[in-house]
């Protein structure tokens, strides 16, 4: 039973489920527990002990079913003896294939092999790595054909064992045998080729905000912020001013709550003096709650460029509500606009971050490429006590996302937000990558317009 | 194979079998599911502390409770939210009544300094009475100290855990580990009584690993339609058994829907007795609409509730 457990545990970690040696032998201890012969019951001690979050539960159903319930072997399958026959020889076929020529050697067809022996677990280390593999950094033929390339290969190689075992079948057995034991190794080569086409999602019970009021064209701060005209912009730095006015009003109060936390010794005793000595006046060492630290990353190109200048200026007003905020834009390169807030006044260095001579705007929007060039040399600018905020479409022009850089980020922040100014039907068309993003994201919210970038800064500041 | 569990203290109420948590929980009034009660037996059965997560009302916080009626046992409730401290959580000293007694003790503490000859002798002598001022009399417990330090044993609820800082998750780990408590000036407090500890998250942060590693985790979502029937049944016996299938029936489809905030299951209740107070004795079109802000809590959720109004019915 042991062995099973830690072979089962082996492939959840190959899987990228944190499982510790800790979680193994509690699940041992709780499968004492229970009873072993129900199914039910087998699954939940597993799932309560090797999964410790929401997100990672379908990928631990997947890992169980393929590891546990040979789905889709029915009864009239072959004997167990026979397909470990030809497993054998396949196994025996392609050690002396390695021993006659080394070079040639792939580690892939072994995989395929050990799969087919009921050892999943070489093919599924082997595969995860491919899923989260990343494209090497491109600068001007950018292509997303890495992944795809080698699932094919991958996906030749099964053909080819399929036919081989076919073979080796027809040689070895003949009549109602051959034909149940081609159709069990069909049947396993599938799950080996569904593994390679299709990785497991992750459940996300994220809060997602709707767009609350629908734009329209009456009301300035209604209006879809990429509709705005150069006058409606300017117009609206009087709404903004009015806002970031109230906002800090709310926020001050907020930050000066007294009579919180522990108490002041020495302005106690000083105080006492005027008691003679009996500390009546107790005073408490003002604690101001934490303010948040705030990453902010904003695609400014095409239509999102006008809601990163204003998310930017409210950001920017409001910097006393927060402990620290770093900017970044980029539309295929990603470039920290921090220094220019610091510098200049707000408007002067929007104009200046936005600009040509920052960003090269011409270019297309990548955000796998951002989303690299950030873990590179920002990583370290997130921390657990750090929201991390990214303003953008999703729309990367059908590159990779490469959106396991995005779940990388999560476990390093506190939170991410995604802001986007499309609507949640448009998610899934054209190269919108936003369902790939969602998976590890905190919140997504639609902002379309001034109001909805109001209610979200309120939120964050009150 | 069910092992007979040494009971921990004599005439505790003991578990021996999934079954019979789940006959137990029943008669705390809640209903619960097989995963939620085999989690909660392994959880008994080893002292481990279960990390509860699910969307808000889904009855992750009623759980904790039904366990503590079921095993007789008192309930002790931390909140948690941004700045909560271990004053707050775990134990603070009492700095009002150590002054006073300074401030009552003075003239003993003069005959224990008076025949000192100089200064650093005097410190000395009030320094080897330090003890005197750091003791266990001047610690004020607060919940999580309490709960070890109970002589009977306790449910520690420690209701959403992912509003706290990442410092305070640090201090929860040596406590649900070991279930004992470090306290500087006096050493490291050891449990009197090992607590039931249920954590519970609504997912507003990602909770760390070491603290997600010392648990058991078990999600809690919405309830499927049988086991929300029961629960209507169990807590409004008076239902008429028809409109009872109408309204989980017209439940599960408005959550179904693109909603801010879905109906939990203390909206269903409250959306039953609604109904039974207006003797409606079937869902039609008028009294949804009427009492749509029940079940609700948003105008534009309503809203979109409304123009779905034929759906919902079915």
């Amino acid at each position: 039973m042991l062995n099973i457990l830690t072979g089962f545990a082996a492939c959840c970690r190959a899987f990228d489920l944190r499982v510790s040696t800790g979680e193994v032998i509690d699940a041992a201890r709780h499968l004492g527990l229970v009873n072993l012969a129900d199914p039910v019951e087998f699954r939940l001690v597993l799932r309560a002990n090797f999964v410790k979050s929401r997100r990672d539960q379908a990928r631990f159903d997947y890992i169980f079913d393929l590891f546990f319930n040979r789905a889709g072997e029915n009864e009239d399958n072959a004997p167990d003896s026979e397909t470990e026959h030809i497993v054998a020889l396949l196994d025996q076929e392609l050690r002396q294939r390695n021993d006659q020529d080394s070079s040639d050697q792939d580690p892939m067809e072994q995989a395929l092999v050990d799969f087919l022996n009921n050892d999943p677990l070489n093919l599924i280390d082997r595969l995860h790595q491919m899923h989260t593999m990343e494209e090497p950094a491109q600068r001007f033929f950018k292509s997303n054909m890495g992944q795809l390339s080698n699932k094919l290969s991958i996906m030749l190689q099964i053909n080819a064992l399929k036919s081989r075992i076919d073979t080796l079948v027809d040689q070895t057995y003949q009549g109602r045998d051959a034909a149940s034991l081609k159709k069990t190794f069909t049947n396993r080569l599938d799950r080996a080729l569904d593994l390679v086409t299709r990785e497991p999602g992750e459940i996300n019970n994220l809060k997602e905000q709707a767009a609350v009021s629908a734009p329209s064209n009456d009301l300035v701060s209604e209006k879809p912020l990429a509709n705005l005209t150069p006058l409606e912009v300017s117009q609206m730095e009087a709404v903004i001013e009015r806002l970031v006015r109230k906002l800090k009003d709310r926020a001050s109060r907020r930050f000066a709550v007294k009579n919180r936390g522990a108490i002041d010794i020495k302005k106690t005793l000083r105080n006492s003096g005027k008691y003679q000595g009996v500390p009546l006046d107790i005073v408490f060492k003002n604690k101001p709650p934490r303010k948040s630290s705030i990453v902010a990353i904003c695609d400014v190109s095409g239509s999102v460029w006008s809601g990163a200048r204003f998310m930017l200026t409210l950001l920017y007003s409001l910097h006393e509500c927060f402990y620290r905020v770093k900017s970044f834009v980029f539309v295929a390169d990603l470039v920290e606009v921090t220094d220019l807030f610091d510098s200049l006044p707000i408007n002067h260095a929007i104009d200046r971050a936005l600009g040509q001579e920052t960003i090269n705007r011409d270019l297309p929007t990548d955000y796998g490429t951002m989303l690299q060039t950030f873990r590179q040399g920002h990583m370290k600018d997130l921390n657990q006590k750090t929201t991390l905020i990214i303003l953008g479409d999703g729309r990367s022009n059908f590159l990779n996302p490469q959106a396991n850089i995005l779940a990388q980020m999560r476990e390093h922040c506190r939170r991410i937000i995604w802001l986007t100014p499309e609507h949640a039907r448009t998610w899934t068309t054209g190269d919108c990558e936003i369902m790939a993003f969602k998976a590890h994201c905190h919140e997504i919210r639609t902002v379309m317009n001034l109001n909805h970038l109001m209610d979200f800064i309120r939120e964050l500041v009150v | 194979m069910n092992k007979i569990l040494k009971p921990k203290n004599s005439g505790a109420v003991v578990f021996t079998d999934v079954d019979q948590v789940e006959q137990g929980l029943a008669l705390a009034n809640y209903i619960a599911s097989r995963e939620i009660s085999t989690v909660v037996f392994l959880a008994l059965a080893t002292d481990k502390p279960i990390l509860i997560e699910g969307p808000a009302g889904v009855g992750k916080t009623e759980l904790a409770k039904a366990v503590a009626t079921c095993l007789e046992r008192r309930l002790i409730r931390l909140q948690c939210y941004e700045g909560l401290d271990e004053a707050k959580a775990l134990y603070e000293w009492e700095y009002a009544k150590q002054l006073l007694y300074t401030q009552m003790v003075k003239d003993r503490i003069n005959t224990v300094i008076k025949d000192a000859d100089t200064l650093s002798i005097a410190i000395e002598r009030i320094a080897s009475q330090e003890d005197a001022f750091f003791s266990e009399r001047f610690i004020q417990p607060r919940p999580l100290l309490q709960a070890i330090l109970s002589p009977e044993p306790v449910v520690l609820l420690i209701d959403e855990v992912d509003k706290s800082d990442p410092e305070f998750e640090a201090f929860l780990l040596e406590l649900l580990s070991d279930f004992q408590v470090t306290i500087p000036e006096i050493g490291t407090k050891k449990p009197v009584t090992i607590p039931i500890v249920l954590l519970t998250s609504n997912n507003y942060r990602d909770m760390s690993d070491a603290l997600k590693r010392r648990c058991i985790h078990l999600y809690i979502d919405y309830p499927t339609k049988e086991r929300e029937m029961e629960i209507v049944r169990m807590k409004l016996p008076g239902i008429d058994q028809d409109l009872a299938v109408q309204l989980i029936d017209a439940i599960t489809r408005i959550r179904d829907l693109d909603l801010k905030k879905k109906p939990c299951i203390s909206e269903t209740l409250d959306w039953a007795r609604a109904l039974m107070a207006l003797n409606a004795k079937a869902l039609t079109p008028d009294t949804v609409t009427d009492t749509l802000n029940i079940v609700l809590k948003y105008r534009e959720d309503t809203a979109l509730a409304r123009r779905a109004i034929n759906e919902i019915i079915g």
